[in-house]
């Protein structure tokens, strides 16, 4: 029995040290992005990899100085907010009434549209939009990155409405209320922070998306993340310029996921606590 | 206000038929309690007046009106929930309003009647608050209160005590019945609980399988049960029943012989039936002979419950357990030996195979 204390003491020891690894493993890869956009340029390609530096904001000055940062920044608010709302336009109703129908086929066939490579849809929508001349539009990105939110939507709100007790519809139905301003009235205020989370990851997926934007855009519409493609190989490759852009790429759905990580966890509660 | 008919009513989902086939006629005004155990179709029943349930085929009736496929939202009727499904997201006001405010009522008309039900309801302070900062009481109050505001044509009730503690459960129960002599409208309640059925009803429907067993004032399925069934569902503790014969002349006890005191109009009755029957007792309806009587039925005490205003005494009839309900100034003890004479006027005789009781 003396022995207990022990091995639960390296229970803890190991526990610390899993963290630590995926720490390492998860957070490196951003350190070294975030650390290398303030770094001389010189220094950025250098090996070994310099731990102390003059920290400069050179790369960003020059970032915006040599590319149309901000016009394409614009682009990816755009399409992102565009199909974050064409998701939960669609979405909540779509949720809605799988729940309230408990038919679940259409949120299956979403869930496999989601899962199926992007490439399935690349080649028939570039044809298709090629047909109509939308090539280059919002209205194809925004079309194309609602494929990425609508499935968000459905499924982060499903369990949300599946767990509002069915009597509380029912007299809501006795009452006099239609279905339509059932979801309305009654359950859209019930589900309030998985709105809030299902719009924040869509606003995530939606902007990290690069396939589509990548073939679906022209030099006008393109993306963020699209166009920081393009810095590579454009002449010579600024590196630090690049990590700068990385960085202020990664910036708004770091700082949203810190935000939903909260609310996902109280909107996972929610249904536990039944007022 | 209005009344409820319920005419061959069939219920199904898929291949499992709940309600084979029913017909009911509530009266306008009327409380009708719905009771019978779990699965006897009671609450499907309710749910298909409330318009929450599809009929399979039949017709129903509330006014002069046939309501099968008209939706719940505009049957006029309100419904009070077993778990009251107040709108969590509302204020106890606005949950009690939300009925008015989608018919358009205009908004003083609304308060007028919210603030005129909070105080039937004694709910006048709670009128701000959320649902979760209520106590089940409280919150069983609302839901009454949003029925109420509505001034329907039906009132509906889904078990709705089952949730609160004993205590409690009973104010409630004799608060709804003089609610219900207040409002005058017609009430559907379902429960599972034989003394709210007894209490508040002006007539009970007793279910079983969906078929109703009897359909009456609560004095008479009390005293007159139209079967076995409702005999042992009506009244606490349950009817004693033990099977009886004719041999001879006389009434015995299938099981040991022994002779059951039967006047001669009950073993008329046992005759008409082929000379076999279950006999049904009520625990209330022996009377303690003392001494050791001819006719009287001879136990020996194997258990005493107390309740304060009676003593219910438990005992073997020829193999069968039974309960009699005693005067506590006998101060009965475990062990001791009595005789038993069942009331002549208060016994019930049931056909051994169906079950019906036997006149």
């Amino acid at each position: 029995m003396d022995h207990t204390p022990l091995s639960e003491s390296w229970i803890k020891r190991i526990n610390v040290l899993q963290l630590v690894l995926a720490g390492i493993l998860i957070m490196s890869p951003t350190a070294w992005m975030v650390l290398s956009s303030f770094k001389p340029s010189f220094e950025v390609t250098a090996y070994p990899p310099t731990l102390i530096f003059s920290p400069t904001v050179e790369n960003y000055s020059q970032l915006m100085e040599t590319t149309p940062f901000f016009s394409y920044a614009i682009n990816s608010m755009i399409v992102t907010l565009g199909s974050a709302g064409l998701g939960l336009l669609f979405g909540i109703p779509a949720a809605f009434a799988v729940s309230w129908t408990r038919i679940s086929w259409p949120a299956v066939l979403t869930l496999a549209a989601r899962m199926a490579p992007g490439t399935l849809f690349l080649l028939p929508w570039y044809m298709m939009f090629r047909e109509v001349g939308m090539i280059g539009s919002y209205a194809a990105l925004i079309l194309s990155h609602a494929v990425i939110t609508l499935p968000i939507v459905i499924w982060v709100l499903l369990p949300s409405f599946d767990n509002i007790p069915r009597s509380i519809f029912e007299a809501a139905q006795v009452d006099g209320c239609s279905v339509t301003r059932i979801l309305w009235k009654i359950a859209m205020p019930l589900v309030g922070s998985g709105i809030a989370v299902a719009a924040i990851l869509s606003f995530v997926f939606s902007w990290n998306y690069f396939l589509f934007a990548l073939v679906l855009s022209n030099g006008d519409s393109k993306t963020l993340i699209a166009a920081a493609f393009n810095f590579v190989g454009e002449g010579s490759t600024q590196w630090g310029a690049l990590m700068a852009a990385a960085t202020l790429i990664a910036l708004p759905p770091l700082v949203l996921a810190a935000i939903v990580q909260r609310w996902l966890v109280s909107g996972l509660t929610l249904g536990a606590v039944k007022g | 206000m209005a009344a409820i008919s319920i005419r061959n009513l069939v219920k199904r989902y898929g291949n499992f038929t709940v309600v084979p086939d029913l017909s009911l006629e509530i009266a306008d005004q009327e409380f009708v309690v719905f009771v019978g155990p779990s699965g006897c179709g009671k609450s499907t029943l309710l749910r298909i007046i409330a318009g929450l349930e599809p009929i399979t085929s039949g017709e129903l009736l509330i006014g002069d009106k046939r309501v099968n496929g008209v939706p719940a939202a505009q049957r006029d009727i309100a419904m009070v929930f077993q778990d009251y499904a107040l709108y969590p997201h509302m204020r106890v006001y606005d949950n009690m309003a939300f009925a008015l405010e989608l018919r358009g009522m205009p908004k003083p008309e609304i308060d007028a009647r919210v603030r005129q039900a909070a105080a039937m309801l004694h709910i006048e302070a709670y009128l701000d608050r959320k649902p979760k900062e209520l106590s089940g009481g409280q919150r069983q109050r609302v839901a009454m209160g949003r029925a109420i505001v509505r001034n329907p044509q039906v009132f509906l009730f889904d078990e709705p005590l089952s949730n609160l503690d004993a205590k409690l459960r009973a104010q409630v129960r004799a608060e709804i019945k003089s609610l219900s002599l207040q409002l005058r409208t017609t009430m559907v309640f379902v429960t599972h609980d034989q003394i709210e059925a007894m209490t508040m009803a002006d007539r009970i429907v007793v279910l079983q399988n969906g078929i109703v067993q009897q359909y009456d004032t609560p004095e008479v399925v009390y005293e007159r049960p139209a079967n076995q069934f409702v005999a042992g569902f009506i009244g606490s503790p349950t009817m004693n029943f033990f099977p009886v014969e004719l041999r001879g002349d006389a009434a015995a006890f299938e099981h040991d012989g022994a002779p059951v005191p039967l006047d001669a109009a009950a073993r008329a009755r046992l005759r008409g039936a082929a000379g076999k029957a279950v006999l049904g007792i009520r625990p209330e309806h022996f009377d303690v002979v003392s001494g050791v009587e001819g006719s009287a039925i001879p136990v020996v005490i194997k258990l005493v419950e107390p309740l304060g205003s009676d003593t219910l005494i438990h005992f073997d009839v020829a193999g069968t357990a039974a309960i009699a309900r005693v005067d506590p100034a006998m101060k009965p003890k475990v062990g001791e030996r009595l005789s038993l004479l069942p009331q002549p006027d208060k016994i019930h005789l049931f056909d051994a195979a169906t079950g019906e009781v036997l006149r």
